[in-house]
Formats: structure tokens, C-alpha cells, sequence
């Protein structure tokens, strides 16, 4: 194992990163911008390294910046969270050439897996069903409107450098197809300097169901079972659930066995989730991987006991993994809950401003990851994730209203800042999710029925 | 010995730093010598034994102290932190802080081109625009630190061949 790791990120995912390292006895290192230097991750890490200012990209997308600290503080390991260089191929690969280990998968497979069009293929050659659409990147508008009209409307475009839900468009007349892809090319663009689209069929009513999966460097591959993040709004995730409800074991049992299979077809290797996306006729479809650690990856942990920065940090070092697929047990029903600094009321626009008052919720199998803290400025240049409320119980029933009383007994107070909490409150209490007969449409219903 | 953290130890160099040149701008000159501690606080300022400070304060010139445009350098914690700035001592004194020249990025600071050379730079050197004062090390990349104003240097922040982080102070520089 690593004596010394670096923390590339922020927030609480900093955090979570740093406390797994403190129980293994690992020195820690954050590397953090101008305006973290007093984040709950600073305070705890044994060692600081202010990297940049405020913004990100002279900062927490510094690679430049990230290595030459892990460098000069002597740590052997990076671990860069979820976001900003945590699949980036270019990163991975200086960690290599610097001797530093990155902790994901290595870059061939972030290369490979983390661009959508080419795990598209990947995922077909391993038998797995993909959504139809173009094969790989469309080039001309032209081109990617011959694609659309044999596919059939709605379809969507997806930035083939894109993730976490940026960067899509879905199209629902024809007509409007070419002006929609040129805008999807300039915004990806602009967010992945990366323009590269391609176009699938949109499937409307779905629910999406992301399996775990661990690798290690010595060809063991197992599954951690699956994860419902059905609950979206503009494709972000609010709200998961584990084990998925309404889901059939044979189901389970074949997903799982596809994301294995496309895991072991791309060389996977660390933690990594395979997304799909499943219709109601119970077809499902490969839709992406992501080859970082997940921002719901707790309800997984509360299930199977197992503390998957761990693994990642040991398959990263070129242990094995410490458990085979029989060994993994799954126990209880896990909810995650995702507290935005947003305003529901006005499209779920962040709301920065400073904390006056934070007191997150606790008690019985209440687990809640946040960097929040009284005085926390939030601010426009980060993402608004504030908290995430993680309950377990040994049904869904019983989870549910755990997470009621959870997020009931949450309080956060701050000059102009708005939270997610009463819309989660919303979605825990309407009958389609109680009847867990929700789709990935649940939340755009809700709203639009305001 | 105090026990700080980098962050706390670069933001006390700093506001030790400012009250030095606020105590310079009240003093006569010529100054003996000039010594800003860390460890047991400090600033130290010592004048020729003939020529004892004296002479109101708010006599000296007044000059706007620059700030650099990255609140890091000037101001890690923001800049809404209580006690960084020394605290007027009347509307006529001097508000007059140094201009600090901060690294650009974390990396190692060297005073000198190479081992044997002398420092670019020494204490109370009076430095133009555009002179180099160090070398920032970063991913084997040398980048030399230049001066951006004229001035004198009153205080040298960081050691020869240490480690340091974006926006750490490492020269105070006073303006003539």
C-alpha cells in the first residue's frame, strides 16, 4: 500500500478520500485552490498545498500544478475524485511518466472506456446491447441527420468526451435536427475541447440502472450489484437507490453479467460503473462507462460493507482485490440523497452565499458525506453539491422513511442559499417513486406540473 | 515555537511583512537593519544609534499599497479575514504596504541561478522593474521570477531551495 497519497479534489469527496486514508494510515496530501485552503479536507489532511486560484482550471484542472505538488510532498500516489481530472487521459498518463501512481484505471483503458463512442464498441463486441444510433461520431450535420432519420425520433446527441449528463440534447422534430447538432458541437466544444457528437435514439421511458464494478491488474473482475439513479432532472442525478426496485433478479443477475463482461472486454481495471439504461419491455442497453469513483457510490457501501476508495487505493498499489464474487454479500436497502446548494423554485439555479447555520442530519443508519460546515462559502465556481444524505434499512419501505426523517431534521441557513432538500422531500413522498414504478422522467413530471 | 500550519505561518509572513513597511514609512532612514521572524512572531527594526526613530507618524508619504490581483497572494483566506490588515493608526498615516511578489505556482523557489552564485537579489536592494529576484522550479521547468515594479526589497520570505505553494509570499518589496 501507498504510504503517501495526494487528493486532487475538493468538497466532499476530499474528504471522503482523506478519512479512508487516515484508517489505513496513509499520509495525506490535499492539494486545493486558493479559497479551500480551510475545507474540513485541509483541516484533516496532514499536509496542504495551495495549487491555484479559485478557479478550477488554474487549479483542481492544473494537472501541471497537481503533479509538480505531489512531487514536492513526496507522495506516491494521486487520487483525483470524481470530476475534474479524474478521467482525463492526458493526466493519467503524466502521473505515469512523473512515477506517480493515478488512481483509476490507466490511461489506455480511460482512453478507451471513457470515450463513449469507442465503449460503445467495446460493449457491442462484448455482446452487450447498445442504443441504436451512429457508430461512432458523426461528422457533417448532414451526416448526423441521415443517422437520426434512420434511427427515428426522438433522438439525443452526446458530446463522445462528454459526462456527467453535460452536454446532451434531445431532438424531437426533425427539422430541427441540424441547428441542434451544430449547437451540440460548439457546446461540446466548449465544455471538453472536444466537438466530437454523436446521435442515439432517445429512449423516454426508462429507468437507469449502473452496475459497480472492481478490477484488479491480475484479471479478477467482480460486480458490487447494481445502483437505480433514476431519479434525475436534465440528467443529473438526485437521488439512488440500491438494490434497484421493480427490477427482476434474472434481470439483475444479466446486467450485472453484461457490465462484468464489457469490464473485462475493455481491461478494466479499479472501480468503475457501467450504465444502462433499461425500457419497459425490460430491454436493457449500455449507455456509458465511468471510470472514476461514482458520487453515489456510499449506497453501494452501505449494502456490501466494503469501502470502495479502499479497494481503489489497493488495486491501485497492485494488491488484489480482497474479495471474489461469492464473497460479496448485499444486505438492506441503501438510499442516497444529493443536497444542492440550488434553488428548486427558480430551475434548480445554484445559490451561492456563505452558511450561518449547518447542522446535517444524523442518528440511526444515517451516514452523511459533506464538506458543509458553518461559514462555508459557497461559490459559482464549483458545483453545488453540498451534501449527500446516505440512509440504510433493511427495506425500502423502512429506508424511505428513514430518509424522510433524515432530510426533516437537516438544517442549513445562509444568506441567499437555497438547497435541494424540500424537492427530495417531494420525490420521497410521490406515489409513483413509493410505487418505485418511477422512469428517469419522474422529476420532469413534478415540475412540470407545478 | 509556534505550531502553524503553511497556510497560517505564509498569512502571519505576510501581515508581519506590511506592519514592517508601515512602521518603515514612519521611520527615518537611514535604517541598520530589518528582520521579520516567524517563529517567534517578530519584525524587528533597528536605526543608526545617532539617528532614533522619531518624528510623528502620517509623516511619510503616502502611497496606495498595490495589491496583487490574485486575493491569494496578498490575502490566502479571503478577503474578509478580521486582522490581516494592520489597522490605520489615523486618517493621515500611511496606508502604505509592500507590494508582494508571490510565487505564480507551487514549485521550488531558488534565490540564486545556480549553487554557487550569488542571490539575485539581497535585502534592502533597491530593484527595477523587470529584474530578476528568483527562479521558480516547477516540473523541471525554471521560471524566473521577475520583478514587475521598482522598489526596495524589505523582506525576503521563503528560504533558498524551498518548496512553495501558489500565491506564498516571497519577496516584499517597498517602494522608494
Amino acid at each position: 500500500m501507498f504510504s503517501s497519497v495526494l487528493v486532487a479534489n475538493r468538497g466532499e469527496i476530499a474528504l471522503r478520500i482523506v478519512r479512508t486514508c487516515r484508517e489505513l494510515g496513509i499520509r495525506t496530501v490535499l492539494a486545493h485552490s486558493a479559497v479551500d485552503g480551510d475545507s474540513l479536507a485541509a483541516q484533516l489532511a496532514d499536509h496542504t498545498v495551495r495549487i491555484g486560484p479559485a478557479s478550477a482550471r488554474g487549479s483542481y484542472l492544473n494537472a501541471f500544478a497537481i503533479i509538480q505538488a505531489a512531487i514536492q510532498t513526496g507522495a506516491e500516489a494521486i487520487h483525483p475524485g470524481y470530476g475534474f481530472l479524474a478521467e482525463d487521459v492526458d493526466f493519467a498518463e503524466a502521473c505515469a511518466l512523473h512515477g506517480l501512481a493515478f488512481v483509476g484505471p490507466p490511461a489506455e483503458v480511460v482512453a478507451l472506456l471513457g470515450d463513449k463512442t469507442r465503449a460503445r464498441e467495446v460493449a457491442a463486441s462484448a455482446g452487450l446491447r447498445i442504443i441504436p444510433g451512429s457508430p461512432r461520431e458523426c461528422g457533417t450535420a448532414a451526416e448526423a441527420k441521415r443517422v437520426a432519420d434512420e434511427i427515428g425520433y426522438p433522438v439525443i446527441t452526446k458530446a463522445a468526451a462528454g459526462g456527467g449528463g453535460r452536454g446532451m440534447t434531445v431532438v424531437r422534430d426533425p427539422r430541427e435536427f441540424s441547428r441542434c447538432y451544430r449547437e451540440a458541437r460548439a457546446t461540446a466544444k466548449a465544455l471538453f475541447g472536444d466537438g466530437r457528437t454523436y446521435v442515439e435514439k432517445f429512449i423516454e421511458t426508462a429507468r437507469h440502472i449502473e452496475i459497480q464494478i472492481l478490477a484488479d491488474s491480475h484479471g479478477n473482475v467482480v460486480h458490487l450489484g447494481e445502483r437505480d439513479c433514476s431519479v434525475q432532472r436534465n440528467r443529473q442525478k438526485l437521488l439512488e437507490e440500491t438494490p434497484a426496485p421493480g427490477l427482476s433478479d434474472d434481470l439483475r443477475v444479466q446486467i450485472a453479467a453484461a457490465a462484468v463482461a464489457c469490464a473485462r472486454a475493455g481491461g478494466y481495471v479499479g472501480a468503475g460503473t457501467f450504465e444502462f439504461l433499461v425500457d419497459q419491455d425490460d430491454e436493457f442497453y449500455f449507455i456509458e462507462a465511468n471510470c472514476r469513483i461514482q458520487v453515489e457510490h456510499p449506497v453501494t457501501e452501505q449494502v456490501t460493507g466494503m469501502d470502495l476508495i479502499r479497494e481503489q487505493l489497493a488495486v491501485a498499489a497492485g494488491a488484489r482485490l480482497s474479495v471474489t464474487q461469492e464473497g460479496i454479500r448485499r444486505i438492506g436497502t441503501s438510499i442516497e440523497c444529493r443536497v444542492n446548494a440550488e434553488d428548486p423554485e427558480r430551475g434548480f439555479l445554484p445559490t451561492p452565499g456563505v452558511l450561518r447555520e449547518f447542522r446535517p442530519s444524523a442518528g440511526p443508519f444515517t451516514r452523511v458525506d459533506t464538506h458543509g460546515q458553518v461559514g462555508l462559502r459557497i461559490t459559482k465556481d464549483y458545483d453545488s453539491l453540498l451534501a449527500k444524505v446516505v440512509v440504510w434499512a433493511q427495506d425500502r419501505h423502512q429506508a424511505i422513511a428513514r430518509m424522510e426523517r433524515a432530510l426533516g431534521e437537516f438544517r442549513v441557513r445562509g444568506d441567499g442559499v437555497h438547497t435541494t432538500i424540500e424537492f427530495l422531500r417531494e420525490v420521497l413522498s410521490h406515489p409513483i417513486f413509493r410505487d418505485a414504478k418511477h422512469t428517469t422522467s419522474l422529476v420532469e413530471q413534478m415540475t412540470s406540473s407545478r | 515555537m509556534l505550531d502553524l500550519t503553511d497556510d497560517a505561518a505564509a498569512m502571519l509572513l505576510g501581515v508581519l511583512c506590511r506592519h514592517t513597511v508601515e512602521l518603515l514609512g514612519a521611520a527615518p532612514t537611514p535604517l541598520r537593519h530589518i528582520r521579520v521572524h516567524i517563529g517567534d512572531i517578530g519584525v524587528e527594526l533597528g536605526w543608526a544609534a545617532d539617528r532614533p526613530p522619531g518624528g510623528a507618524l502620517g509623516g511619510a508619504p503616502v502611497r496606495e499599497g498595490r495589491r496583487d490581483k490574485d486575493p491569494a497572494c496578498a490575502d490566502p483566506a479571503g478577503a474578509d479575514q478580521p486582522g490581516v490588515r494592520p489597522q490605520q493608526e489615523d486618517a493621515g498615516s500611511a496606508d502604505q504596504e509592500p507590494d508582494i511578489v508571490c510565487a505564480p505556482t507551487v514549485g521550488a523557489f531558488y534565490r540564486r541561478a545556480e549553487p554557487d552564485a550569488d542571490p539575485f537579489v539581497e535585502l534592502n536592494d533597491i530593484i527595477e522593474a523587470g529584474q530578476q529576484l528568483g527562479i521558480l522550479e516547477a516540473m523541471k521547468l525554471m521560471n524566473p521570477i521577475l520583478a514587475e515594479f521598482p522598489g526596495r526589497v524589505v523582506a525576503i520570505l521563503a528560504e533558498d531551495g524551498e518548496s512553495v505553494e501558489y500565491g506564498q509570499p516571497l519577496f516584499a518589496v517597498a517602494s522608494c
